[in-house]
């Protein structure tokens, strides 16, 4: 663990932010090598990353949702873990379990084995899979960083990241991700197709013989340490009460709600999604060479910070509102 | 140094806030006008719908012709009635633009992502870290820029807005030319006193009894002889109208006495017309048109009339015969009988009842339609126009075999079905009716009669044996059975038959020979009669 990070002249909050910017640069573009195309997800995935947050990608199959997540862990040399979510899937075989060994002295003992979700970076793969609580187990890792296994409470390592895909299209057998889950990820990014070009260069990347190996340019030390220098950038007021006032136009019945909330929206953002939109704000004002968070940031992470946070209720769903909708709605 | 840049910074930003929020107030103040400009254009109308309302309701009301103001002061008002309002709103409007939203206009104008409001904001703090500094720094070289930026026009937008707007200035010209022309679409009546010219010259106008006498040019000279009633005041007027339909009775029409067909040569119309324009059927009719060329074009239409035939004119047919109605209530007269109930002083003088007024309606018909309408503006129809239509229905009252009354085309009912056919369709060919056939005058009737039922007699019928048949029928077809079964059963039969027929036949015979009882057979004839 390093030590906080101190910026206490201009000199060096411009030596941070530009080192912000390099480790940044330098690991998208790592990541890049390997995953075509999908630069807007790529940026939602480091900026979660960055800030602190865990990131749901929702997509259909082949888009290299998986991909993508395990090419980060090779690039930031952190360790990686994949887990496959069945429903026959137990929280015991994510969080890990004590098992029975042999002692030095020739007794017997109960030891900790670690599960998968004891890493850096935890691919959650078609996490709508597992059962309700398996996906509970995850929901203390997510938030409070750590796990409970009998009598013990382990703290994860940081950076601790938790990416989970589902898949929006094959609903059968899954169990959709209760509210609770779906507030704790900070970014819910939809992963569209690629482009034309991008189908072309995927094509001869991976139908030849040539491999692509990801060298690691950023360590745990660099992103904890970027992650300080995030949650360093100030926040003006106005921009502190632009947020509040769009996360509380997303909640039915409050003062800034259009009518179009009241109508379609059942449950609107919570107040971790306010966190979650200064966090993503602090992130995209460091990527844009500034050193304040302005009101354009939250316009511009609002729909991936607050689409899973707006439950959208029957008759919104007949007819045809999404949650993106009621964001446009609010951001007008 | 390091002490001037942040006051040199906190001075070009107070510079750029009082700037922006000039700016801004006036850019306010322009999308404020822009907006009540709709409103405004809206107002426009106020006035010329009040000069046209304030014409009729002169007109209605009998008062004096001519306009309440002068055209110029009507325009005038027309102008500056929206322009009070929109003066008043923009005065009463205070815009009050913060230092806050001034510099964020700044950063939008500049595009600088908020960086000078930022900058702004973390100055005002007492303490202040080092990205809050480089914050500040950052915003010095926006800053410069912002000094030197003005906020956009939205040309593009008004001009869009206002253009959709150009259909009221439009009608409202519109309004003021109509309010302009009703002045002139009066038709001044006689015996309007703000009109002595007129009068004088619709003198020579007025019908005479005589048809004989050949009609004589208008001429102003030969003014009438002043008509002591002309002088008098109209309360005095009015007072002797009501003795004189005092002294005539009751059966004598107003228009009897007041016709101009009873006056004589060179007396003026205006001396027939009744002295208080309300008791004239209601008619504000004698209110006269203070223009000169609406006196031109009534006297060069006047000759026309009478330049007409006088034989056309005793050809003309009469209109037709009016009935006796109530139809002329609120008129302020008694003796409608017009089918039309307008209190309009062209249908009050088409209502004449005595045979002199009917030799006046001959000849304002004899005038031209056209010449009537536009002496009018085109306002109100001819009175031909206003008449019942020719019935020509031809069918007979369903239910009841009585012709239909006003059935007068085509010859009335009758108990011919007539067709001209398609033929017809040629104007102007006279074709002969083409009888298809007689209706069916027979009716149905149905008639219920209460009789009381009796018991149908008739005779027992006396049973007999049946026969046996004679001759072959042929074969019989036995789908079931095999042929050789077949032929062994016929066999058998035939075998049966020839040794003794009648063992055979015995008990066919012997339940048709049971005698019946005719007795029996009369009880069901009369246990079948319904009992009354």
């Amino acid at each position: 663990m390093s030590s906080s990070l101190s910026v206490d002249n201009p000199e060096a909050a411009r030596q941070a932010a530009d080192e912000f910017r390099t480790v940044h640069a330098a690991i998208r573009e790592e990541v890049s090598r390997m995953m075509v195309g999908q630069d807007a997800t790529i940026d939602g995935v480091l900026a979660a990353l960055f800030a602190a947050g865990h990131v749901l990608l929702e997509g259909v199959p082949g888009l290299g949702k998986t991909l993508l997540v395990s090419s980060l862990g090779k690039a930031i040399h952190l360790t990686f873990s994949r887990i496959q979510f069945t429903p026959d899937m137990m929280p015991a075989d994510i969080r890990g379990t004590n098992v029975l060994q042999e002692s030095e002295t020739g007794g017997t003992k109960l030891e900790f084995q670690p599960g998968p979700l004891v890493a850096n970076l935890v691919l959650a793969d078609e996490i709508n899979r597992a059962t309700p609580r398996t996906q509970a187990a995850l929901l203390e890792s997510m938030q409070e960083k750590q796990i409970s296994v009998g009598n013990r409470t382990i703290a994860l390592e940081e950076p601790f990241c938790v990416m989970a895909t589902q898949n929006p299209v094959e609903q059968e057998g899954t169990y959709p991700l209760p509210e609770a889950q779906l507030d704790r990820f900070l970014f819910k990014l939809v992963v569209g197709y690629p482009a034309e070009e991008d189908y072309r260069t995927i094509l001869r990347r991976t139908t030849s013989n040539k491999e692509v190996a990801l060298n690691p340019v950023s360590d745990a030390e660099t992103i904890i340490r970027m992650r300080q220098v995030v949650r360093s950038v100030p926040v003006p007021d106005h921009v502190e009460t632009e947020a509040i006032q769009l996360v509380m136009a997303t909640q039915p019945g409050s003062e800034y709600a259009r009518p179009l909330v009241n109508e379609v929206v059942s449950l609107g953002a919570s107040p971790r999604g306010v966190q979650s939109l200064i966090l993503a704000g602090k992130v995209r004002a460091l990527l844009d060479g500034r050193f304040a968070v302005a009101g354009e940031d939250l316009k511009a992470v609002a729909p991936d910070v607050l689409r899973h946070r707006i439950l959208v209720n029957f008759h919104g769903m007949s007819d045809g509102v999404t949650p993106d909708d009621v964001i446009q709605e609010v951001l007008k | 140094m390091k002490q001037d840049k942040p006051s040199q910074l906190s001075h070009d930003l107070e510079i750029v806030s009082m700037t922006l929020a000039s700016q801004i107030q006036s850019q306010d103040r322009g999308d404020f006008i822009r907006d009540s400009m709709p409103t405004a254009l809206k107002l426009l109308v106020v006035m010329p719908l009040l000069a046209i309302l304030i014409q009729v309701f002169r007109w209605v009301t009998g008062g004096s012709a001519g306009w309440f103001f002068s055209w110029t002061s009507w325009s005038i008002l027309t102008v500056a009635v929206p322009l009070t309002w929109l003066f008043a709103r923009v005065l009463t409007r205070q815009v009050e633009v913060s230092r806050h939203r001034a510099l964020l206009a700044a950063d939008k104008q500049i595009g600088s992502s908020e960086r000078i409001a930022t900058a702004d904001h973390f100055m005002q703090r007492s303490s202040r870290d080092g990205f809050m500094q480089a914050a500040v720094e950052d915003a010095t070289d926006w800053v410069g820029r912002a000094r030197e930026a003005s906020l956009d026009e939205k040309s593009v937008r008004r001009s869009a807005s206002l253009l959709s707007l150009w259909p009221l200035p439009v009608a409202v010209i519109g309004l003021l030319i109509a309010a302009f022309l009703t002045q002139y679409s009066r038709v001044p009546l006689a015996g309007d006193p703000s009109l002595p010219e007129i009068n004088s010259v619709a003198a020579p106008v007025s019908i005479t009894p005589d048809a004989s006498q050949p009609k004589q040019q208008p001429n102003v000279e030969e003014l009438p002889e002043p008509n002591p009633e002309k002088e008098a005041p109209p309360e005095q007027r009015s007072q002797r109208a009501v003795n004189r339909q005092g002294s005539s009775g009751a059966d004598i029409p107003d228009e009897a006495e007041e016709s101009s067909g009873k006056l004589s040569e060179g007396e003026t119309r205006e001396s027939q017309q009744s002295a208080n324009p309300s008791s004239a059927r209601g008619a504000p009719s004698t209110s006269g048109q203070p223009s000169k060329s609406g006196e031109e074009t009534k006297r060069e239409r006047k000759p026309k009339k009478k330049q007409k035939p006088e034989k056309e004119r005793e050809k003309k047919p009469r209109p037709q015969e009016e009935k006796p109605s109530g139809a002329t209530a609120g008129q302020g007269s008694s003796k409608g009988s017009d089918n039309n109930a307008a209190p309009s002083d062209w249908a009050s003088s088409s209502q004449a009842a005595t045979p002199d007024d009917e030799d006046i309606e001959d000849e304002e018909d004899v005038a031209d339609e056209e010449e009537e309408q536009e002496s009018r503006g085109g306002v109100q129809p001819n009175l031909r126009d206003r008449r019942t239509p020719v019935n020509r229905d031809l069918q007979i009252g369903f239910g009841n075999a009585q012709p239909n009354p006003d059935a007068n085309g085509r010859g009335g009912p009758s108990g011919q079905k007539k067709s001209r056919g398609v033929a017809s369709l040629v104007l102007g060919v006279p074709i002969p009716d083409r009888v298809n056939g007689q209706p069916n005058k027979g009716r149905i009737r149905i008639t219920q009669q209460r009789i009381t039922p009796e018991a149908e007699q008739s005779d027992p019928v006396a049973a007999q044996d049946r026969l046996p048949r004679q001759g072959s029928v042929g074969p019989i077809h036995h789908p079931d059975f095999s042929p050789w079964l077949q032929d062994f059963v016929r066999r058998y039969f035939l075998e049966r038959r020839a040794q003794n027929p009648l063992q055979t036949s015995s008990p066919e015979n012997t339940t048709s020979t049971t005698p019946q009882d005719p007795l029996q057979t009369s009880t069901v004839a009369e246990s079948d009669t319904p009992q009354s």
